[in-house]
């Protein structure tokens, strides 16, 4: 167990936690600079405390060779979704790709792995009210708007696809999102966010059609809810897999349990709590100190979306937050030097430490990165241009054109022409890959 | 042509232009060399656009796996973890054909036509039937005479043909290193030009042509197959070549020296015959000379004429070695009927006759000999075609072992008579039908100018780096890409460029076994020994062998 200079050396020598706060030390207060490396060295010993008597530190195993041979015969799905990288210029139409990577690694080659995708464009998701060919008068309303409408779509797109493998029940043992199971739904909760169109629910859920499809229905907080509740009640463990934390909702949720039980007086969970704002630690930052390589952290339930938090507060979605699914999340550490990722799911897993030693075991074939490579395979499949596959590329640029015709704008007309005469990038360039040679 | 049928392989990606394109191959649907198609269309001379197929060779492929990350072979090395467990891809290899554009065709007419509007990226690409490439081929080779000689190396059922004409009017080089089937696919081409009695000299010094002989009567009834081994005649009109000779088979002279043999040579006179009997000839007249010093040669001493007389002794000398070498080794194949050459001023018609094919069997005789037969041999038959009566018909000339008759000059060798005279025949030979097949396993050897002339070339395996660059600098229709192959070719696989062909492509030549000479065959060394029998001396020599080393041992032994 490590004692209070091990972790400040911890915290000093490799921690994300402290090059996090050099970076931020010239806005932060001398007396928070100061403080830091005892503040921080303290709260990640409380925390550890903590984690300890609650039993939540587990140690997982990983053998290379004898994982793989035995597991091989297991089917895997990952997910991932992406903007068209072709069509990033202005606020010309976007298409948003989700791929999925299935793979059942001791199939015969013709069954060994599959790439799926599917493909959808912004202008076909959203109701043609919001077109996007229509400026807004500013243009950061408008990029923020632009933003959030790509987000959206994105992650509308990422749950619809596990829905469709639900739906069409795939055999998987594993079905991976990268990103989080659940997004935070509060941005799409402002004032004239756009409603998705009839044709785009009824594709995405063919199977959703309660009160015929009014604008509340097709609205991004109805659909989502309703793909979320389909995606928990998925026969095969689904994972939403987080890179890097910017927030502590494992601790603070942790830390609210305890208060809960009267362990903590509400005085300490607060001042805890802004202490952690102040300094600015998140989840990622304490748990690379208090974990060791292969150790993970067992699943606390959490809710996602919070009542009365920021925007949301007296949205007419208000109410609606508490229908959310709540999300269990735990923490895996795959190596020394990365920070631990997030693992995301909306039910409490049947075979915890099974399912979590599978995923130590994908992401350790990324050494260094310390990610499950099945996602970032799919991630650069989403990415890859998609004239590569002459059928998407034919509908983007008949698509495109149609709409801007149909503009009549001769502004957007010519950013269309524009667009399509745009020489696509060189498919040398594509993202590196591929053995060293 | 029924396009519908052919299978799609690939998509045409990204950037093109008319010369060339990329595309993405579906697994193992194509092979570096093959043919392929894609529609396209063009705008037309009338301003009308035009559906076409375009027709392109395949010149490279690439394979990458674009989703697998580089960390992840380090972990598998590190704990040895078998790929083929993991979640890892492995089959999304991405295959990447280049593909050099050989033009295009319209519908139900097979004519290439340069293409002059680029592809379409994203057109998917096809893989066009077998009867339909070779109908291409033969379309677009659009030939009278076309000789066939083994099929596209990518595909076994398109056949290639190359065109006659141009084979025997143009010049041929044919390069590779040893055993990559070079005379193979001469012997090829011999058989196909017999059967059209075209007339033929090869200069053959291994004896890699005689199975024509031992053949003509079951595959070549209707064919005259002539043997010959050479006989150094010589007329007046040679001297420089028998000073050059003289020169650089004997002994070395000083100027004086120098300047009594060309006397020699003037006051000589001999009518033409036998070289040997004209030297045998300058060595009495040159005693004579030395005798009596006084009368002839004023400035030169006695001493410096007996240098000469020494030196014509000399080369006598070798000359009657050669000469008894290649006879040896003709008495080793008493089967076959050797004619001595005949003498090609007065005489030609006995070499180069319609439906004749002569073989010159030069085993046994040096460079410089050698060079001065093929020399004295080549001008005249050559003169015999620029003359207006034409005594002997057009013919093609096949050299052997090239670089032994026309180096490089940078090889510094001897100043070979035979360089000028074939370097004439073929700036020339266009006008006067006498085509020649030049064969080399050292094209970085041979003299650059004649190398440079033929305007086909036929490539086999080449893996010394100096000999590729000499085969692209030689060559007008071979690719980078192509020179790029030439390390990976097996045996009898070549690349045909030049008039020949319209465009370049890689060809595995028929192997016709009949042709191989029985009695010299491959090199069998294991068989050879196997079936060895000592010689009756060396049986002989053997058998007392023992005793005296017996004797040596003893005798050794009482001097310790
Ligand atoms: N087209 C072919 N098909 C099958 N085998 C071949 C072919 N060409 C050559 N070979 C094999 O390779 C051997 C050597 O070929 P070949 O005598 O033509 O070589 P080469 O290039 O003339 O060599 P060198 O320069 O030594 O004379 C042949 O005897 C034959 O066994
Ligand atoms: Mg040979």
């Amino acid at each position: 167990m490590s004692n209070e200079t091990d972790i400040k050396n911890k915290i000093k020598s490799n921690s994300s936690l402290f090059t996090n706060f050099v970076k931020n030390a010239v806005s932060a207060s001398p007396k928070v600079q100061n403080n830091f490396l005892d503040v921080s060295a303290q709260v990640a010993l409380t925390i550890q405390k903590i984690l300890e008597d609650a039993d939540l530190i587990t140690n997982l195993e990983y053998k290379g060779k004898d994982f793989w041979s035995e597991n091989k015969c297991k089917t895997s799905c990952f997910v991932d979704g992406g903007v068209d990288k072709t069509s990033i210029i202005s606020s010309a139409p976007l298409s948003i790709r989700t791929g999925s990577y299935i793979v059942k690694p001791d199939a015969a080659d013709k069954n060994r792995e599959f790439f799926e995708e599917s493909m959808v464009f912004l202008g076909d998701l959203y109701d043609p009210k919001n077109e996007l060919y229509d400026f807004a008068e500013d243009d950061f309303d408008e990029d923020q708007m632009l933003n959030k409408k790509k987000d959206g779509a994105r992650i509308i797109f990422e749950a619809v696809t596990i829905v469709k493998h639900i739906l069409l029940n795939r055999k998987f043992d594993y079905c991976f999102l990268h990103g989080p199971i659940e997004a935070t739904v509060m941005p799409f909760t402002v004032m004239g966010f756009p409603t998705f169109t009839k044709f785009a629910v009824e594709n995405m859920l063919p199977f959703y059609n309660k009160n015929k499809l009014n604008a509340e229905a097709r609205h991004f907080i109805n659909v989502y809810l309703e793909a979320l509740n389909s995606i928990k009640k998925s026969k095969f463990p689904i994972y939403g897999i987080v890179e890097t934390s910017n927030s502590a909702p494992y601790i603070k949720n942790l830390l609210f349990n305890y208060k809960s039980k009267g362990t903590i007086s509400e005085k300490d969970f607060k001042s805890t709590l802004a202490t952690i704002k102040n300094y600015k630690i998140t989840d990622s930052h304490l748990l690379e100190i208090i974990l060791q390589s292969g150790q993970a952290i067992k699943p606390l339930e959490v809710k996602k979306q919070i009542k009365g938090f920021s925007v949301t507060s007296g949205s007419a979605w208000e109410e609606k937050m508490d229908s959310f699914p709540s999300v269990h999340i735990g923490y895996i550490k795959i190596n020394d030097h990365s920070a631990p990722i997030r693992i995301e799911s909306l039910n409490p897993s049947k075979n915890l430490i099974k399912d979590y030693e599978y995923i130590l075991a994908t992401a350790r074939l990324l050494p260094n990165y310390g990610f499950p490579v099945g996602l970032n395979v799919v991630d650069k499949f989403a990415k890859i241009p998609n004239w590569m596959s002459k059928a998407s590329r034919k509908y983007y640029a008949t698509h495109l054109l149609k709409q801007a015709i149909r503009s009549k704008d001769q502004n957007t007309i010519s950013l269309a022409v524009k667009i399509l005469s745009k020489k696509v990038r060189s498919w040398r360039n594509r993202p590196l890959g591929g053995l060293a040679r | 042509m029924n396009t519908k049928k052919w299978k799609s392989i690939g998509t045409v990606l990204g950037e093109t232009n008319i010369s060339e394109f990329y595309f993405s191959l579906k697994n193992y649907k194509a092979k570096k060399g093959d043919i392929i198609t894609t529609e396209s269309k063009v705008p037309s001379s009338e301003g009308k656009i035009e559906e076409v197929t375009v027709w392109g060779k395949i010149s490279s492929i690439e394979s990458t796996n674009v989703f697998f990350p580089t960390e992840a072979a380090q972990e598998l090395t590190n704990e040895n973890i078998n790929i083929r467990d993991t979640i890892l891809p492995t089959t999304r290899d991405e295959l990447i054909c280049k593909v050099i554009i050989l033009g295009f065709t319209l519908k139900n007419n097979l004519k290439l036509m340069p293409l002059n509007y680029p592809v379409r990226p994203a057109a998917p690409v096809s893989y066009p039937s077998s009867e339909d490439v070779e109908a291409l081929l033969i379309s677009d080779l659009n030939s009278e005479h076309p000789l066939f000689i083994g099929s596209l190396l990518a595909r076994d059922a398109v056949k290639i043909k190359i065109d006659a004409d141009n084979l025997v009017s143009r010049h041929v080089s044919i390069f590779g290193m040893s055993g990559s089937g070079k005379t193979v696919m001469v012997r090829r081409i011999m058989d196909e030009l017999l059967k059209k009695k075209y007339p033929m000299l090869v200069l053959d010094i291994h004896g890699d042509y005689l199975g024509f002989i031992q053949k003509q009567k079951k595959l070549y009834p209707k064919n005259e197959v002539k043997l010959f081994y050479p006989n150094l005649s010589v007329s007046s009109d040679d001297k420089e070549i028998i000073y050059t000779l003289i020169d650089k088979l004997g002994n070395s002279l000083t100027d004086p020296q120098k300047d009594f043999l060309s006397s020699l040579l003037e006051k000589v006179k001999y009518e033409g015959g036998s070289l040997l009997k004209y030297i045998e000839l300058l060595v009495r007249k040159a005693r004579e000379y030395a005798s009596d010093s006084s009368k002839s040669f004023k400035n030169i001493r006695p001493a410096s004429m007996y240098v000469v007389v020494r030196s014509l002794g000399q080369v006598a000398k070798k000359l009657k070695n050669m000469e008894q070498t290649n006879f040896r080794h003709r008495q080793k194949m008493s089967k076959l009927k050797f004619e001595e050459l005949p003498d090609a001023a007065t005489e030609p018609e006995k070499i180069i006759n319609k439906g004749q094919l002569s073989i010159l069997y030069l085993k046994g005789y040096e460079n410089l000999p050698a060079s001065a037969i093929v020399s004295i041999l080549l001008e005249n038959l050559f003169k015999h075609r620029q003359e207006v009566e034409e005594e002997i018909p057009p013919f093609l000339t096949i050299i052997e072992e090239a670089h032994n008759f026309i180096p490089s000059r940078s090889e510094d060798k001897d100043n070979l008579p035979s360089v000028d005279t074939i370097r004439k025949v073929i700036t020339e030979g266009r006008k006067f039908g006498t085509g020649i097949m030049i064969i080399s396993q050292r094209p970085s050897r041979l003299d650059e100018t004649i190398a440079s002339q033929c305007n086909s070339q036929i490539v086999f395996r080449m893996v010394n780096q100096k000999d590729q660059r000499a085969t692209t600098r030689d060559s007008e229709t071979l690719s980078v890409d192509d020179s790029k192959q030439l390390p990976n070719l097996a045996n009898g696989q070549g690349i045909i460029s030049g008039q020949v062909v319209n465009f370049s492509l890689p060809v595995q030549i028929k192997f016709d076994a009949e042709l191989i000479n029985d009695d010299i065959g491959n090199e069998n060394f294991i068989s050879a020994v196997e079936n060895w029998d000592d010689k009756e001396s060396v049986k002989q020599r053997k058998k007392f062998a023992k005793d005296f080393s017996n004797i040596t041992s003893i005798d050794r032994r009482r001097a310790n």
